[in-house]
């Protein structure tokens, strides 16, 4: 049954393009035991990564999405003509690594942890949809609050926003680094 | 100076004096009225003359309109000097009037003299300007450092702690870069947007014609004999596309300093579409044209 299961859920994370989500799973499989479906679906990401595929199956912003192994990048640029990737600019990862830790943060507030203008960072962000507007503060003026989205989990191979380190633990991280 | 201190009483003490200002005669700048429109104005005028020199020489007979006020009569130039120099309450000229007067003497004339009634326009707008200042309050301007300061962000992670984040932020992008979806989902950036619909030459077309007609609104350019040569302009944009990766298509053509250059650039782009050198696409959500190069030039590549 576990066998069979596991193909099932393969199929179905195959023709998802966007990562699948294990509530998405279980409403398509109704018959199948939520346990039992866990359990294939570890079972079946073990399969892909330690077998000779080209792909694996990722856990991305709370769902499951085949990508491609890392040693495959260069074949797959040259099919999709991509002589690099761009990157994100320093500046507008230092605002998405203040807006990650303070969701949802206003302008100012981003403004207050950085001291710099963000407005060209925010923009720039926004564009490419790694954050997103999460309506107003109930503050004085009513300023905007940026939130970021699953786009940014799965930009950064996140599975969900905990999986960044915590306030504490980067402290403890920072102490260890200098120390 | 006590005949500047209240100016009301002196247009109704030289009673007859003004008569010629009645409206009508006041109104009509042609009627060579015999008096000098200056003339009622002139207990309070004529001193404020005498001590300044920069003072504007009074207006000659039947030039222009003329203010006819409780306050002052006599032109525009003048009241704005007195204002100025303080020597007349601005709370005392109801400007209501006074355009609404200007609006009916425009009216009733057959020709006017642009430069004169722009200059009106001109005065007009700074007699608006000052009075307002005088009765809207005062705003201070607040500092945003100090409002920013006052504010509580005790609760923010240290600017330290946000780097090392962003360190983390861009390790795991480098790892990611490595690894592809079926989509483009963690390819946020034009390079991998390759599902976006390329565009035909029609919406390019489309677009520009737009644009030129944007830009004809802008400004009215006299077409100047400069000679924009085609392969200069592609080597432009070729080197642009280099340094920046992606154009936004109406942007750089927006760019352009005059419209024979957009026309050049327009044309450049095209030939670079032709050419497969560069690849023009549309995000259909914004409907803007993005482009950029389909590589590397080739013969590098085949190097």
């Amino acid at each position: 049954m576990t066998d069979n299961l596991k193909s099932v859920i393969e199929a179905l994370i195959f023709i998802s393009v966007e990562p699948l989500t294990t509530d998405r799973i279980k409403e398509a499989l109704p018959d199948a035991g939520e346990a039992e479906i866990e359990e294939a679906l570890r079972q079946l990401i073990d399969d892909y990564a330690n077998g000779p595929q080209a792909i694996r199956i990722t856990p991305s912003a709370g769902g499951y999405v085949f990508s491609t192994k890392p040693e495959y990048d260069v074949p797959v640029r040259a099919l999709l003509q991509i002589e690099r990737r761009k990157k994100l600019s320093g500046q507008a990862l230092e605002t998405l690594s203040a807006i990650a830790y303070h969701q949802p943060v206003t302008q100012a507030e981003i403004a207050a942890i950085r001291s710099v203008d963000s407005t060209h960072s925010l923009h720039t962000l926004l564009e490419n949809k790694l954050i997103k507007i999460a309506g107003r503060k109930e503050a004085p003026g009513r300023p905007l609050l940026y939130r970021t989205t699953d786009k940014f989990l799965a930009y950064f191979g996140l599975d969900s926003i905990d999986d960044l380190p915590s306030a504490e633990e980067l402290k403890k991280l920072m102490e260890q680094g200098n120390g | 100076m006590p005949d500047e201190r209240d100016p009301r009483p002196i247009p109704e003490e030289s009673g007859p004096a003004p008569a010629g200002g009645n409206p009508g005669a006041a109104i009509d700048g042609e009627t060579p009225a015999p008096k000098t429109p200056a003339a009622p104005a002139v207990p309070l005028s004529a001193a404020a003359i005498a001590d300044d020199p920069e003072a504007p020489a009074p207006a000659a007979p039947g030039e222009g309109y003329q203010i006819k006020l409780p306050a002052f009569e006599g032109p525009l130039d003048l009241l704005l000097f007195l204002i100025k120099k303080k020597k007349i309450e601005i709370h005392d000229i109801p400007i209501s009037i006074i355009t609404r007067e200007y609006l009916v003497y425009l009216r009733d004339r057959s020709l006017i003299n642009i430069d004169r009634e722009a200059e009106f326009l001109l005065m007009a707008a700074i007699l608006i300007y000052l009075k307002s200042q005088t009765l809207l309050p005062r705003e201070k301007v607040a500092d945003p450092d100090v409002e920013l300061r006052q504010r509580n962000f005790d609760h923010l992670l240290p600017i330290e702690r946000i780097q090392a984040v962003a360190h983390l932020l861009r390790d795991k992008e480098e790892e990611q870069s490595q690894i592809w979806t079926r989509s483009t989902f963690n390819a946020p950036l034009p390079d991998q947007d390759l599902d976006l619909v390329e565009v035909s030459l029609f919406d390019l077309a489309e677009s520009f014609f737009a644009l030129m007609k944007r830009k004809q609104k802008e400004s009215f350019r006299v077409i100047k004999g400069k000679e924009i040569s085609l392969a200069e302009k592609t080597e432009e944009i070729v080197a642009a596309l280099k340094s920046r990766g992606v154009l936004d298509f109406l942007d750089y053509l927006w760019e352009q300093e005059s419209l024979e250059d957009a026309l050049v650039a327009f044309f450049c782009l095209l030939e670079l579409i032709k050419a497969r050198i560069v690849l023009a696409v549309q995000e259909q959500l914004f409907n803007t044209i993005k482009v950029w190069l389909r590589r590397e030039a080739p013969p590098e590549e085949a190097a």
